[in-house]
């Protein structure tokens, strides 16, 4: 099932699907000495959020395309809350420019924490930043 | 993973869906494919995967094609219909990604489909045409240019019979190709292109020229890009001196082609389907204020090389008559069409691409007349003018300098019709309620006072019809060297060997 961005709660799981649009891209650094890595701001019609790309994705995708994740996760590594395809998920373009976004919220700068009632759970508990503070909206 | 042999996919690009029923026709009647044909009639399914399967085997088996053709034309009961929208779809949709092998095949199948007159063979035609970008001088976009006039030459006495109008939406492209082709300074690669681009334009307005007529007065302002040129200069003189020249009855003076409007689908012609796409998408989905990714994102796609520049002419044009939008829309935060322009008037970097936009904007104020013109297509430029003027009156003083530039000197035999056109254009989008009245611009403090009163002039003789001191110009004896719409005082067009 497609959900939309706004909806996505960060969890340990690969059962992500949806669809943005690329906004912005930053550099591509190595990890841990092997692997490239980049971020990338993307949004749909309600919420944005950090993407991670990894290997030769960071180089397949630019500012404007169209993409479907499947069996994505939002989850925090290396101290970032981010979504990407990870091991079991897969990232592809669909299309380009195509599709409206909006630059707040952005899921990677709100904070969450397990919920009460159900620890599996985590909601939102405060907003650190509306918009990215990574990649902040053009002027 | 399946590869495709008529598509480049990259690695992380999600299939095509055209491609893909395509490719999966070919793949299960593969075995039919061959001698001996079955001779039973397909059913009307079968018959549709049958003109799939053949399209890719023709695209993508160069060394199969003829078979694959001769298959089709035994099998053929529509006239070749379906075969001719799907390659219709594959221009629209994937011509970009296509193979090189591949685009080579589909120019010879569209011949083949010329030969044997399909259905909807022009339409074919158009949609290569459209597949040629203004400004790019990459060694494929002018094979393309190269393989499509070759067509209209080669094929010329069976376009004329059966599809003329296609021979006026190539002169159209071809014209305004040939402004681009003839300005760029290092012309060895282009000069054979450029002879037979020239030779076919040249032919359709010595022969045809009733067929030229049918463009309407946008022709006006592609052939003066070309006056220039030795051969357009020729044709220049004799339709202001010899109009008769021109073997159409019909034709006697300059001024009946601009009173004809351009339909908009010549307009159509020199955008992408691409192109058109994301600009409608902007100007029907995207708010005012949220416009910057895309603007830089469309820039970086299409305006990034230099010699596209010339491009913001065709889509400024484009803008204005060919995409109007509802009034939900305009009554909406959707970015309005005016901002729009403003963007691409301040992407200019040359002058006389400027002045060549700006010419495109004010176009139809010119002859501007009710009965055949659209209020559309003049509403773009006034409310650019009028809403400048709060944060950037520099705008408005350049357009409407511009506007009073054009008025007095486009055409100086025919001053009566632009000052005409331009006070009826003024006049309508203010009884059709663009703008609330003229004060806006007559009373505004931040307008230049010259300008203000030279409007002040146009709008006084417009309540008079045709004012004395324009029907003096008009009387004046044009013997006077030659005299036809003059923008070289606006910018200097670069030089060209021909100059």
């Amino acid at each position: 099932m497609m959900v939309s961005l706004k909806d996505i709660v960060p969890a340990a799981q690969n059962n992500i699907n949806t669809q943005f649009i690329l906004l912005d891209k930053g550099r591509t650094a190595m990890e841990g000495g092997q692997n490239k890595t980049c971020l990338a701001l993307v949004a749909d019609e309600k919420a944005a959020v950090h993407l991670q790309l990894w290997g030769d994705e960071c180089d397949a995708f630019e500012a404007g395309d169209i993409i479907r994740l499947t069996n994505g996760i939002f989850s925090s590594t290396r101290s970032q809350l981010v979504l990407r395809a990870g091991k079991r998920g897969k990232i592809e373009k669909v299309g380009e420019f195509t599709m409206t976004f909006v630059e707040t919220p952005n899921l990677s700068e709100i904070r969450w924490v397990p919920d009460p009632n159900n620890s599996n759970k985590y909601v939102q508990e405060a907003v650190i930043s509306t918009h990215s503070r990574l990649f902040p909206p053009m002027p | 993973m399946v590869v495709s042999k008529l598509v480049k996919i990259t690695s992380h690009e999600a299939e095509n869906q055209l491609e893909l029923s395509l490719r999966q026709a070919f793949e299960v009647l593969e075995p039919k494919l061959r001698p001996p044909f079955s001779l039973t009639i397909p059913n009307p399914q079968e018959y549709s995967q049958l003109n799939r399967a053949i399209l890719y085997g023709v695209l993508s088996q160069p060394h199969l094609a003829k078979t694959h053709i001769k298959h089709l034309h035994a099998i053929v009961t529509d006239g070749y219909a379906l075969f001719l929208s799907l390659l219709v779809n594959v221009v629209n949709e994937l011509y970009s990604k296509l193979f090189d092998s591949a685009k080579n095949q589909l120019l010879w199948v569209t011949k083949e489909m010329i030969a044997v007159l399909g259905v909807g063979f022009d339409s074919l035609l158009v949609c290569l045409l459209r597949q040629i970008v203004g400004g790019d001088f990459s060694d494929w976009n002018l094979w393309l240019c190269f393989e499509m006039v070759n067509i209209f030459l080669d094929k010329w006495d069976c376009l004329l019979e059966e599809e003329p109008l296609v021979l006026t939406s190539a002169l159209y492209s071809f014209l305004r190709l040939l402004a681009d082709h003839c300005r760029l300074s290092s012309p060895d690669k282009l000069d054979s292109l450029k002879t037979m681009e020239i030779e076919f334009c040249v032919k359709m307005l010595r022969e045809q020229f009733h067929l030229c007529l049918k463009v309407g007065r946008d022709l006006i302002r592609l052939l003066q890009d070309l006056a220039y040129v030795p051969k357009f200069r020729a044709i220049w003189k004799d339709l202001v001196l010899n109009p008769s020249e021109f073997s159409t009855a019909r034709f006697c003076d300059i001024s009946q082609l601009y009173r004809s409007r351009t339909s908009s689908r010549y307009f159509l012609l020199r955008i992408t389907p691409e192109m058109e796409t994301q600009l409608r998408f902007v100007l029907t989905h995207v708010k005012f204020g949220g416009q910057k990714r895309y603007q830089v994102w469309f820039a970086k796609k299409f305006l990034l090389l230099p010699e596209r520049e010339t491009l913001i002419v065709d889509i400024v044009r484009f803008i204005c008559c060919a995409h109007h939008p509802s009034n939900e829309i305009i009554q909406s935060d959707i970015i309005p069409r005016w901002a729009v322009i403003g963007w691409l008037l301040k992407s200019c970097r040359k002058n006389y691409v400027e002045a060549n936009v700006k010419l495109a904007l004010f176009y139809d104020w010119l002859f501007f007349d009710e009965r055949v013109d659209n209020i559309m297509n003049i509403e773009p430029a006034m409310l650019l003018m009028v809403c400048s003027i709060p944060r950037y009156i520099d705008m408005t003083h350049t357009l409407l300098e511009f506007l009073f530039l054009l008025v007095e000197n486009y055409d100086v035999d025919h001053n009566d019709i632009i000052v005409k056109g331009v006070s009826s254009a003024f006049t309508i989008l203010v009884q059709k309620g663009v703008v609330h009245s003229m004060n806006i611009l007559t009373c505004c403090a931040a307008l230049s006072p010259f300008l203000k009163d030279k409007l002040h002039r146009l709008l006084s003789g417009s309540n008079l019809g045709v004012s004395k001191e324009s029907q003096t110009t008009h009387l004046r004896p044009c013997a006077i060297s030659l005299s036809f719409p003059d923008i070289s005082c606006l910018g200097t067009p670069t030089p060209s060997p021909e100059r």
